[in-house]
């Protein structure tokens, strides 16, 4: 073969539809999605005409914050016709996204001026525009996704107390902004969260899910004690909502001890659990995320994960990783190759122990220490990422129901496992 | 453009004794074949299906079929015998928002204590009517080699009544 016969043959596929014909296997659809994810959406004026706070969800309430540093009205996310979510943050056109603009009245997602592929706007809940007891806007209180109810019941996280605070998470500076230009609580009383629940509950097939999630706290007897008695003193007053002591339910939280995991799982209707580990690198860990190695450490938080399933159940329990980060200068792999092998290898040893691992794209935050870097990783990276993840679950028989496209909508490699059949 | 549903078409899909199955194809390609007993089309021309399962086989091989282009058969039997397969393409697949509530709703009004996993859009491709009457009429005018003899022998009374004659 001759030299630019060989360049041409190993040249990476770069562009959406050079990386959807070489993975012909991953549907079209999610390498958008994933892309999306990538690069970010900018949404036109005409495209912001058609918003509408009485049908669709706005941003605002989410508790990281946007690519572009801005709060502002702007669709909370999309909905493909798949039924599968973009989850996406409004990113500066210098930045080359994908543009939202309109065909025939019709939100569509454009690429180089050509339109892709037609987009619905999350839809707004009915409780979203009523007030609390406290006076608080309820969306604000609880948020929605297309199926989820989000409760985030504390918006401060405890690593950033002496700088440790994960090197992607804008969680700190995102909940000042929110404080101060949407009155949003730092910390929820757990009787109004869950009459914020019961009123959410009263539209028929809204949700199917609840998700709780709120930063790290180290504080307690033991650390993260009182995290835990956070998570439990709100899923308490939800349970009270609820016939069965289990409802479908994620907790997103630190990687706890087998008392505090038991504890959880004992006192409350939560059914499953996840902590998200970030990058499945140690000196990776390390580097980007110090608060969770100075708290718990590597090797601790992948045992903790792996005991959790002890007390949740095979199938309900994940970890979470912000890929992308694994690439970024100076201290990430060198090359995409290398970030893959290490991360499925990773993958592969919690997979076995019957902890899934699913990925969101990293999306570089102006509040976060990594906020000025660009995201190094490709569209192929992410599919082959993707497509690793998903065949570890089909391997090691691991369900991920309770964190697929209905429950979260934000991993493309759970979009994937939609067609798994483990009957 | 996808094809019309006539009026006729229209209402068998729309009567109650009218049964309604819905084929898609496995991962592995064998045919899969269950009642639809919600479907209906829309004013502009799509069917609509309620998948009341989020895991089972139908749900996952609609959306095989609108990830990867894959086509499945809707048969309508009315109580007449009216018969048509509707060859389609799912063109989305709506789980959440008001039209997904009132889906719902729907549904639970018809089968009490039930659930809803999806509201499946679905574009139709091509129409052929299968009605028995209709298709042996056919069969008989473009395919003579096809009818068995016996069928058209005199019959036998009167073949024994014209020997008889003078």
């Amino acid at each position: 073969m001759s030299q630019s016969a060989t360049s041409l043959a190993s040249r990476q596929p770069a562009t959406l539809a050079e990386v959807a014909a070489a993975h012909p296997d991953v549907p079209r659809l999610i390498i958008l999605k994933t892309d999306v994810q990538r690069r970010g959406v900018f949404y036109s004026d005409r495209a912001l005409s058609v918003l509408d706070p009485k049908i669709h969800s706005i941003t605002g309430t989410h508790i990281f914050g946007t690519r572009d540093g801005k709060i502002a009205p702007r669709p909370e996310s999309l909905l493909l016709r798949d039924g599968t979510s973009i989850i996406i943050t409004p990113t500066a056109l210098e930045e080359d996204p994908y543009v939202v603009d309109l065909v025939d009245g019709q939100p569509f997602l454009f690429d180089g001026g050509q339109p892709l592929e037609a987009v619905d706007y999350w839809p707004a809940p009915a409780y979203y525009s009523k007030m609390s007891r406290s006076g608080v806007l309820m969306k604000n209180i609880v948020s929605a996704r297309p199926q989820r109810l989000v409760v985030n019941p504390s918006r401060t996280c405890t690593f950033w107390n002496n700088g440790n605070g994960c090197g992607f998470c804008d969680i700190v500076p995102q909940t000042k902004k929110g404080t101060k230009e949407l009155n949003i609580p730092v910390t929820l009383d757990p009787v109004e969260v869950a009459e914020v629940v019961a009123e959410a509950l009263r539209e028929p097939a809204r949700f199917s899910a609840l998700f709780l999630t709120a930063g790290s706290n180290v504080g307690g007897a033991a650390p993260f004690d009182d995290e835990v008695e956070t998570y439990v003193r709100v899923l308490r007053e939800i349970g009270k909502l609820f016939r069965t002591k289990k409802f479908p339910s994620q907790l997103m939280a630190t990687a706890f001890t087998e008392a505090q995991l038991q504890r959880i799982h004992d006192e409350t209707g939560v059914m499953s659990y996840t902590a998200d580990i970030e990058v499945l690198d140690e000196a990776l860990f390390s580097h980007h995320c110090p608060g969770k190695a100075e708290w718990v450490g590597y090797e601790e938080w992948k045992r903790r994960l792996v005991r959790a399933v002890d007390v949740f159940g095979p199938g309900r329990v994940n970890t979470g990783i912000v890929a992308g980060i694994e690439l970024a200068p100076p201290y990430g792999f060198a090359t995409e190759d290398e970030a893959l092998s290490r991360i499925l290898d990773e993958a592969e040893d919690l997979a076995r122990q019957g902890v899934s691992t699913v990925y969101i794209v990293w999306s570089p935050r102006p509040g976060s220490v990594l906020g000025k870097q660009r995201n190094p990783a490709s569209l192929d990276y992410y599919i082959r990422l993707a497509k690793g993840l998903h065949a570890l679950r089909v391997e090691y028989r691991l369900p991920i129901m309770f964190d697929d496209y209905r429950h979260c909508g934000n991993h493309p490699d759970t979009d994937l496992s939609r067609l798994l059949n483990f009957d | 453009m996808f094809p019309q549903l006539t009026p006729e078409l229209l209402e068998v899909l729309a009567h109650p004794a009218t049964h309604k199955v819905i084929a898609t194809i496995d991962e592995d390609g064998s045919p899969h074949a269950v009642p639809s007993p919600f479907l209906h089309a829309r004013p502009d021309g799509l069917l609509v299906h309620y998948e009341l399962l989020e895991t089972s086989a139908t749900n996952r091989n609609l959306l095989r079929g609108l990830w990867f282009d894959r086509k499945f058969a809707v048969t309508l039997v009315g109580a007449l015998g009216q018969t048509f397969v509707i060859k389609a393409v799912p063109a989305k697949a709506e789980i959440s928002g008001p039209a997904f509530g009132r889906a719902f709703e729907s549904v639970r009004s018809v089968l009490g204590d039930a659930d809803l996993a999806a509201v499946w859009l679905l574009r139709p491709q091509a129409v052929i009517d299968e009605t028995y009457t209709t298709r042996k009429r056919d069969e008989e005018d473009r395919h003579p080699f096809s009818i068995h003899l016996d069928r058209l022998l005199v019959p036998r009374d009167q073949a024994i009544s014209d020997r008889t004659q003078p």
